[in-house]
């Protein structure tokens, strides 16, 4: 579903971030992404939720070429796709709910279709309470969980999180893993980049160990990603 | 629960940039009524002259030492001989008379004064004669008789009325334009200052159509707002004219007050789309320009 190959991507004018990247990423899997801080981990999500595109190599998505999709297909793509940003990037002049409900809005479900929906979402990251409370009044850990029940409600085909438990405490962090796991097991494609190493072990998921815009395959040597 | 799914607070927009949009939309809604209205007017006026002038035409006989009865009688025959003339009279010394008061005061002595004499004559509006064919008649007839069928300034005043309605429409367009830049600058600029949010909404699958669907309704509100306040003070200037120096008979809209309201309701649409229009290229243009 999410394939990589000898992608490079630079910012305008400035050094390459990624270089020489390989990865494949089959539909329904759930894998973490790691790697030092400025390996290049946020620009490898950045290219997956089409935010950039690459300025090397090719990265297909649902069976596409990235580069050559239109305007609208990009917007369409991106609603297959729920991203948790590490800054959350919520809208403060919406409530809680109004942020959680975004992509179902603007993919034009009417509300009545989708109250019930959003209503459960934030029950169930322990937000029940503050669904017409707005960001600036939340901490940031509830900020990050209105932002992980925004990337799910709409039940997208692949979910990305760039530290999606960074500013949780650990039963929270749980939970939201439980939550990917069960969105997993419902077919969804989860990609989390992370910096947790014992969670990271605990799950036990493939690993890709970005480092220095290269995949590390442990031998020194860029490879092909998605290791065990 | 809040209202989810209001399209309309998706954007943050402040009361103080509408307010300022509906200003200056209403201050152009007002100088566009004027436009329209100096445009009709003056299309109105260039008809009314025309007609007024049209299908009538005079012989001017100056006056010499040949009899003057004879020459007129002679005038006559030619007149009534020719296709394409309806009537022709002469006037008389009185009616001449009449029209020379206003230059010498009181009634002028015809009898002392080197007065021409006129022929008034009425032409068959359907078949006008060629005035070139009689004016040589005439010159057969009658030496010195000249033949005026007010052609020349017919088209002059048709020429000059034309060409202020069209600076009329000129005027209205680009009003209409100024509208537009002004739309699409404000939009532009709101949609910097709402930079993240709309990242935000197209990171969510926004299509550049929602986004501009967003800014669209606001603007159009805006649009008909200043629409119904600028073209409401218009009709209220056109009336308070009406009262000082009658306009009435250049201003279509005043004699038929009953379908003032469409007029009215009219613009405001107008004013709402061209306000949608404009916010849509806005729109579009600064997405595409950012993508």
């Amino acid at each position: 579903m999410i394939l990589f190959e000898n992608v490079g991507f630079r910012y305008d004018r400035g050094a390459e971030v990624l270089q020489n990247v390989n990865l494949e990423i089959p539909a329904g899997s759930f894998q973490f992404i790691t790697g030092p801080s400025g390996a290049g981990k946020s620009s490898l999500l950045r290219l997956l939720y089409l935010d950039e595109k690459p300025t090397a190599g090719r990265i297909s998505l649902f069976g596409r070429d990235v580069t050559t999709l239109t305007r609208d297909e990009i917007a369409w793509f991106r609603r297959r796709i729920g991203v948790v940003f590490q800054d959350f990037r919520l809208l403060d002049h919406l409530t809680a709910a109004e942020n959680v409900a975004l992509p179902l809005t603007v993919a034009g479900v009417r509300e009545m279709a989708y109250r019930d929906n959003v209503t459960e979402m934030l029950q169930w990251v322990g937000l029940g309470d503050k669904m017409d409370v707005r960001p600036p009044e939340l901490s940031g850990g509830e900020k990050q969980r209105v932002a992980i029940a925004r990337a799910v409600v709409a039940s997208p085909d692949i979910i990305l999180a760039d530290e999606p438990t960074g500013s949780v405490d650990p039963d929270m962090a749980e939970r939201i893993m439980a939550l990917f796991v069960e969105m997993n097991r419902l077919g969804k494609t989860i990609l989390l980049a992370s910096h947790d190493v014992p969670m990271i072990e605990r799950y036990k998921l493939p690993i890709t160990i970005l480092k220095d815009g290269t995949i590390d395959d442990g031998m020194g040597h860029s490879g092909r990603g998605a290791a065990a | 629960m809040s209202a989810l799914g209001r399209k309309g607070s998706l954007i943050p927009f402040t009361a103080a940039s509408g307010f300022m949009m509906v200003l200056l939309i209403a201050a152009m809604a007002f100088l566009a009524c004027f436009s329209l209205a100096g445009a009709l007017g003056t299309t109105r006026i260039a008809g009314t002259w025309t007609e007024g002038l049209a299908g009538a035409a005079t012989v001017r006989i100056p006056a010499g030492e040949e009899d003057r009865a004879r020459r007129i009688s002679l005038v006559l025959d030619v007149l009534r001989d020719t296709d394409g003339v309806a009537d022709a009279r002469p006037l008389s010394e009185k009616d001449v008379a009449d029209l020379l008061t206003p230059w010498f005061g009181g009634t002028p002595e015809l009898g002392e004064l080197p007065a021409p004499s006129i022929v008034a004559v009425t032409l068959d509006a359907e078949n006008e004669p060629d005035p070139s064919v009689v004016q040589a008649r005439l010159d057969g007839a009658s030496a010195g008789a000249v033949y005026d069928d007010h052609g020349r300034w017919r088209n002059r005043a048709a020429q000059a009325a034309r060409a202020i309605g069209n600076l009329s429409y000129w005027a209205l367009g680009l009003t209409v334009l100024a509208i537009m830049a002004g739309v699409f600058v404000v939009v532009a600029i709101a949609m910097s200052a709402h930079k993240s949010t709309i990242e935000a909404l197209r990171l969510a699958g926004a299509e550049d159509r929602f986004i501009a669907g967003l800014y669209q309704k606001r603007f159009f509100w805006l649009g008909a707002l200043g629409g119904l306040i600028g073209s409401g003070i218009a009709l209220g200037a056109f009336v308070g004219l009406d009262t000082l120096a009658s306009v009435r008979s250049a201003l279509p809209m005043l004699e038929a007050p009953y379908y003032w309201p469409f007029v009215w309701v009219g613009i405001v649409v107008v004013c709402g789309l061209i306000a949608v229009l404009a916010a849509r290229l806005a729109v579009l243009t600064t997405l595409r320009g950012r993508a």
